[in-house]
């Protein structure tokens, strides 16, 4: 049972949204309205799996002691202060802002700032012509690097952000499209293997 | 090099060109120029769903682009319904919609409605389909849809003229495939340099109808909306680096091919 209902949920579900799609009456299209309510509400739960998930993981790095043991701590108390004062008071409270502020934004903005000075270093050490296909990737990010700001059209005369646009737009593009239509495609056999009971690895259990 | 030398160099690189407050001409890329021109083809009263899709790690890029599209829409009594499907956002675009409504004399529940974060993305932008107040029963200040002036008249996608979508992630594909392709919603976008080329497709199949580029995007959205702003002041700071980096790739190659000449 434990594993035929949600197999049974599946199928129906995915048989009847399918259908959906492709019939504009108002009973079937009432149908469809149900769900996303339905859908609207079950999403949340996913926000609680991934707090208690969060919170067995920390704490057993911390029981185990495992290497920066305690900087699970310090998530810990981000998690408390912020629920402590958001659910209360609400995101508009001035506390939960001044931490927003001052904390989050500032510490996530460095993070991501880090970044230029290891792209950096990186493409100084790592971006090297060694052979034909990583001399054409060199050549190619130098003139979309040099495109996608204004003083490489003013050193090329408009020519840097001509090429860059052209290589977006031809090469990046039918890659890019074919990318799609491969994962499309990936998609919409999975999806049939899972309504189908065929793939069943959502379940847990690995088969 | 040691590398030590190269984050010094970066530094520098960034520093210097923010203390001369150097101005490099930007022209305006096709993308951003049918996206403007698009905004600009909206008669006043028209409704526009910003979703601010980014968190404070891209504000600088995205910030910039929204403000400019914000002043446009302000200025030509354009309505502004204002949402965000990532948790971390809506602190930052409800300051960002609030310091250019003050700046313009935009009225709240008026001109525009911030209506806050609701988890779930895919749901909520099927949810909106149908009805918005299915998914958004109040706004971010607490107000009921019912009680805000501007969505009387505003039931679902039918009712909004445009959706812009400024994003540092996979969200505008998930607008595009839940609210365009089911929906037929006009989609506009804004996002980071980084994922920038994975948006092309949409923009030639017409499923977005402008596109606004990480921070160069920024830049020439200013320049189009003729209110200057970081976005102009930080291009030319990123050109710099930009240069920096070409002229460190440059220079390693070089001495890479002398040392495999040497080995030869």
């Amino acid at each position: 049972m434990k594993r035929q209902v949600p197999l049974v949920l599946c199928f129906v579900f995915g048989i009847v949204m399918i259908f959906t799609q492709f019939s504009p009456h108002s009973f079937s299209q009432g149908i469809y309205e149900e769900v996303i309510s339905w859908a609207l509400i079950i999403g949340p739960f996913a926000l609680v799996l991934a707090t208690i998930t969060l919170i067995q993981t920390h704490t057993a790095r911390i029981r185990r002691r495992t290497e920066h043991w305690q900087y699970s701590l310090v998530v810990f108390a981000g998690l408390i202060i912020m629920v402590l004062i958001g659910i209360p008071y609400g995101p508009q409270n001035s506390i939960f802002e001044w931490l927003y502020n001052n904390v989050q934004l500032p510490m996530d903005a460095t993070m991501f700032s880090l970044l230029a000075f290891f792209i950096a270093s990186a493409a100084y050490r790592a971006f090297r012509a060694r052979t034909f296909e990583a001399s054409l990737l060199l050549i190619t990010a130098l003139i979309v690097m040099m495109g996608n700001v204004p003083v490489g059209d003013l050193l090329s005369n408009d020519t840097a952000s001509k090429a860059r646009e052209w290589i977006l737009d031809n090469p990046n593009l039918s890659a890019r499209r074919g990318i799609i239509l491969g994962v499309s495609l990936g998609v919409i056999s999975q999806s049939i293997r899972i309504i189908l009971g065929i793939e069943r690895s959502y379940l847990g259990g690995g088969d | 090099m040691d590398r030590r030398f190269v984050f010094i160099l970066v530094a520098l690189a960034v520093i210097i060109p923010m203390l001369l407050s150097i101005n490099l001409p930007v022209s305006v890329s096709e993308p951003t120029q049918k996206f403007f021109d698009y905004v600009e083809a909206l008669p006043a009263g028209s409704t526009i769903m910003i979703a601010f899709d980014y968190g404070p790690s891209s504000l600088a890029e995205l910030n910039p682009m929204a403000k400019a599209l914000l002043k446009q829409c302000f200025d030509r009594d354009i309505r502004v319904i204002a949402i965000t499907l990532i948790v971390d956002a809506p602190t930052l675009a409800s300051a960002l919609i609030q310091e250019v409504a003050t700046e313009k004399g935009a009225v709240e529940g008026e001109d525009y409605v911030f209506l806050g974060f609701r988890p779930g993305a895919v749901q909520v932008i099927l949810g909106m389909g149908t009805d918005i107040a299915n998914v958004y029963d109040t706004d971010y200040n607490g107000t009921a849809i019912g009680e805000i002036p501007m969505m009387q008249n505003v039931t679902n996608y039918d009712q909004i003229d445009l959706l812009v979508d400024f994003a540092s992630s996979d969200t505008v594909e998930s607008w595009i495939i839940y609210a365009n392709v089911r929906y037929n919603q006009k989609i506009a976008a804004g996002v980071t340099g980084v994922i920038i080329a994975q948006m092309f497709p949409y923009l030639q199949t017409g499923q977005l109808v402008g596109l606004l580029s990480g921070i160069l995007g920024a830049a020439e959205y200013e320049n189009l909306v003729g209110a200057p702003d970081k976005g102009m002041q930080w291009i030319n700071v990123e050109s710099f680096v930009h240069l920096l980096i070409v002229g460190l790739v440059i220079i390693g190659n070089i001495t890479y091919l002398i040392h495999r000449a040497r080995e030869e």
